[in-house]
């Protein structure tokens, strides 16, 4: 397994954090994640056999959410 | 001097599609600002966000299907409403 953590820009509320947190929590090899309003990041627990930090900074892109990979 | 237009930049007006009413269960401007990216990525969409009241009106070729699963990306639900 694998952390990282990516910067998100373009969260307002807890709802934000909320959708993003649901919505990358379920994809294959996601075991955790944590978003922060606050430092504007999410910290994702991943199967490297399933997920990078791109492809993870990809799906929170997907969303219409800016991010980065370097926090 | 003519200054009649040239027959052939009759039919060069901007091609009219219909405006498609979607309801998609905004929150916060966070939420109207996913939308804003989503459909700006698409690139040939024209579209108005009215987030008090929740709805997207998109101008667009590409059919209702795709509009909906596009607008689902932010992680909200969406309704579609109809033609306007
Ligand atoms: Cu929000
Ligand atoms: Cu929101």
């Amino acid at each position: 397994l694998s952390s990282v953590s990516l910067g998100v820009e373009g969260m307002t509320c807890g709802s934000c954090v909320q959708s993003i947190e649901q919505r990358i929590g379920t994809l294959p090899g996601v075991i955790h994640i944590k978003v922060s309003l606050e430092q504007k990041n999410a910290t994702v627990l991943f199967d490297q056999s399933h997920q990078s930090p791109e492809s993870l900074s990809e799906a929170i892109e997907e969303m219409g959410f800016e991010s980065s990979l370097s926090v | 001097m003519d200054l009649r237009l040239p027959a052939k930049n009759t039919f060069t007006g901007v091609f009219e599609f219909k405006k498609h009413e979607f309801e998609v269960a905004m929150t916060c401007e966070g939420c109207s600002g996913a939308v804003t990216r989503i459909l700006n990525k698409l690139g040939d969409v024209k579209f108005e966000i009215d987030l008090p009241n929740k709805l997207v009106w998109i101008e667009s070729d590409k059919d209702v299907d795709f509009l909906t699963e596009t607008l689902k990306k932010c992680g909200k639900d969406v309704k579609y409403n109809g033609t306007k």
